[in-house]
């Protein structure tokens, strides 16, 4: 178990800055996604960790012990590949046995860990086949096995579901969760969709343009993002200007909402009000108790199986609202919202 | 097989038809005409003693024939070996980032469009006593005279022989190694290194396996085109014994028309070696292709 560490990292192609200081602290045995779009420095970020990389500016430190130095050989970190790079040339078993083998481990220790990692990963009826011979899942379930029979001390994974279908890609996060808690191998998995990373990740570092913009827990970042970009990327689409009117209530074209106590806020700040879609309260009719709530008009009804999202007009303002599918609304109904102060999430403006 | 599969059975025969009637005149009938020769079969110079295994007999039954074929395959076989591994390192050079890369990828296939008679008048004017090496040789006073210089061309060592080929060829197997490696790019490499492999076990045990379809093309057609290869011994070779393709060529060029059949002979003995040979390298490849799991 390792405990991984960056050190305002930085790296450099040519002119281009693909990474800018890069500060990150992954505990021992933590399962942690890197999440970002397209391009943003995710598997430089890996590249980097692992040493086939070398960072420009900065240092990376496991266990404290900085490892800039060390060569990729040396560094027992272990890598799965985003198209998984096995050995074409090997069956199965060649792949998985190369680690341990150019280890210079012994021939029966090798045949011993073989049969007990073909045998986790279930591929031992496979053992004898190519790479050529195999599905999608079957080869990332070779590419792992190869790289957790070095027992690893870090284990990082470059998209490791992107290239599998839909039932595959749950069945093998399943199988990913259940195979870093077995071993308890501190692990870095790089994806860009924002579900498998709450989903599998402890911990989620969101990725912008080679720059750190959150670090935190899949329900902290998704309920209290610090920046409108993070919002944006977690899935957020009711996000309205407003101004605090008190340091718990606050104005909007919508209406005016009860927020959580605001501290470090002073009355009259400019804020962004971000309410979940799934946070709002829908009724028919105005509330008995006091407030009424926003009134609105459902325009747009879009039918997911168990959810149900609703576009409504409120004050010429559009606002999304996802219920389960327990009733089904009108287009055209009028339609009461209210959302608890402590489901309203204010950002700076 | 029914009606329709016949139809289209001739369809593709008569398809196939141009291409079909090339190779038949041109390499089928040669060879025929070749083999017949050989055979004593040339009444055109009032021979006609087919079959005759004489012209075999008395080539193969000569130890100069035996030192011939040792010679050309020596050349062949050494220069072919030469060039692959310069032009399996240059590869693996070029797909490397250095500056001057691309100035350096232009430069390297020059030699390839340059003919091999420039080749070979580039080794004698580098190579020959008195040649360029020789007057720096003795210039920087590592001898006195440049006549004290080695003797590298004209001798059954060949090494102005091998220095042609490797010269024209190391491109060749660069550009078909390089494309291979392009191909297959870097990420298996990369996984090596990362689960423990160091570089000479990263080339061996995995770049090489994946490149050996490229080698073996190239390798073969170089290898080929050395045992054929003419002007390079010719003017550059150590004198009798000559490789074969030299002895048939003054087998031919001899005031003694009727020793055209002994020459004939030759050809088809080059030919059956060099098949002989490619054949078990082929078929050996195709094993190990088959223990790879590639069909
Ligand atoms: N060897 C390189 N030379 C120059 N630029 C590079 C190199 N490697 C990566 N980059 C650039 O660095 C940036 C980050 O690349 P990276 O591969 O880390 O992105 P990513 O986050 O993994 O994206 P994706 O989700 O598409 O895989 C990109 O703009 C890319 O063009
Ligand atoms: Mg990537």
């Amino acid at each position: 178990m390792t405990q991984v560490q960056l050190n305002s990292v930085r790296k450099q192609f040519g002119d281009f800055v693909a990474i800018e200081n890069l500060d990150l602290y992954i505990s021992s045995g933590e399962l942690v996604a890197l999440l970002g779009p397209s391009g943003c420095g995710k598997t430089t970020t890996l590249r980097m960790i692992s040493g086939l990389e070398r960072p420009s500016d900065g240092a990376i430190l496991f266990d404290g012990r900085d490892v800039s130095e060390q060569s990729v050989q040396d560094r027992n970190v272990g890598m799965v590949f985003q198209r998984y790079a096995l050995f074409p040339h090997m069956t199965v078993e060649k792949n998985v046995a190369f680690g341990p083998s150019v280890r210079g481990e012994s021939r029966t220790e090798i045949a011993r860990r073989l049969d007990e990692i073909l045998e986790v990963v279930q591929l031992t009826p496979f053992r004898d086949r190519f790479p050529a011979q195999l599905s999608g899942g079957q080869m990332q379930r070779v590419a792992v096995a190869r790289t957790l029979i070095t027992k690893p001390s870090v284990l990082m994974m470059d998209e490791p579901l992107a290239n599998l279908d839909t039932k595959l890609r749950l069945e093998m996060r399943r199988f990913i969760r259940d195979l870093q808690k077995r071993f308890g191998i501190t692990t870095i998995f790089v994806t860009h969709d924002q579900i498998e990373a709450m989903e599998l990740a402890d911990r989620v570092a969101v990725i912008f343009d080679g720059r750190l913009a959150q670090f935190d827990t899949p329900e902290r970042l998704y309920r209290c993002p610090r920046s409108l970009d993070v919002a944006d990327f977690m899935g957020a689409t009711n996000i309205y200007p407003g101004k605090l009117l008190s340091r718990s209530r606050v104005e909007t074209a919508l209406g005016e909402i009860d927020c959580p106590h605001q501290n470090d806020r002073s009355v009259g700040d400019s804020v962004h009000v971000l309410l979940r879609a799934e946070a709002l309260d829908m009724n028919t009719g105005p509330s008995a108790s006091e407030p009424p709530g926003l009134r609105g008009r459902i325009k747009t009804r879009d039918f997911f199986g168990a959810s149900v999202m609703y576009r409504v007009v409120c004050n010429d303002r559009e606002i999304d609202v996802t219920e389960n599918a327990r009733r089904m609304l009108e287009v055209g109904d009028d339609v009461w919202l209210q959302i608890a102060p402590e489901h309203v999430w204010l950002l700076s403006r | 097989m029914t009606a329709r599969e016949r139809r289209v059975r001739i369809l593709q025969l008569l398809q196939l038809m141009p291409i079909l009637s090339v190779l038949v005149v041109l390499f089928g009938g040669a060879l025929v005409m070749a083999l017949l020769q050989s055979l004593g079969f040339a009444p055109w110079f009032g021979i006609n003693t087919f079959p005759d295994l004489s012209y075999f007999g008395s080539l193969w039954g000569s130890r100069t024939f035996w030192v011939s074929l040792w010679l050309t395959l020596y050349y062949a076989t050494v220069s072919t070996l030469l060039a692959l591994v310069f032009g399996t390192t240059l590869a693996l050079a070029l797909i490397k980032v250095f500056p001057g890369k691309r100035l350096y990828k232009y430069l390297y296939k020059l030699p390839l469009m340059i003919p091999y008679t420039v080749g070979i008048a580039l080794a004698v004017i580098m190579l020959g006593n008195g040649g360029m090496l020789s007057r720096v040789a003795a210039f920087a006073g590592m001898i006195d005279d440049p006549g004290q210089f080695p003797q590298l061309l004209k001798t059954h060592y060949g090494w102005g022989i091998i220095a042609v080929y490797v010269w024209k060829q190391t491109p060749f197997i660069t550009l078909a190694v390089y494309a291979v490696l392009l191909g297959i790019g870097r990420e298996t490499e990369e996984a090596a290194a990362i689960l423990g492999a160091r570089r000479g076990a990263i080339f061996f045990r995995v770049t090489l396996p994946q490149i050996l379809p490229g080698i073996v093309s190239s390798t073969l057609i170089c290898f080929a085109f050395n045992i054929g290869a003419f002007e390079a011994p010719f003017i550059l070779g150590g004198g009798f014994p000559d490789t074969l393709p030299v002895v048939a060529w003054r087998y031919f060029n001899d005031a003694d028309y009727t020793l055209q059949l002994q020459g004939m002979a030759t050809v088809v003995s080059i030919g059956i070696v060099a098949g002989m040979i490619l054949f078990a390298y082929l078929w050996v490849y195709r094993r190990y292709e088959r223990r790879m799991g590639r069909h």
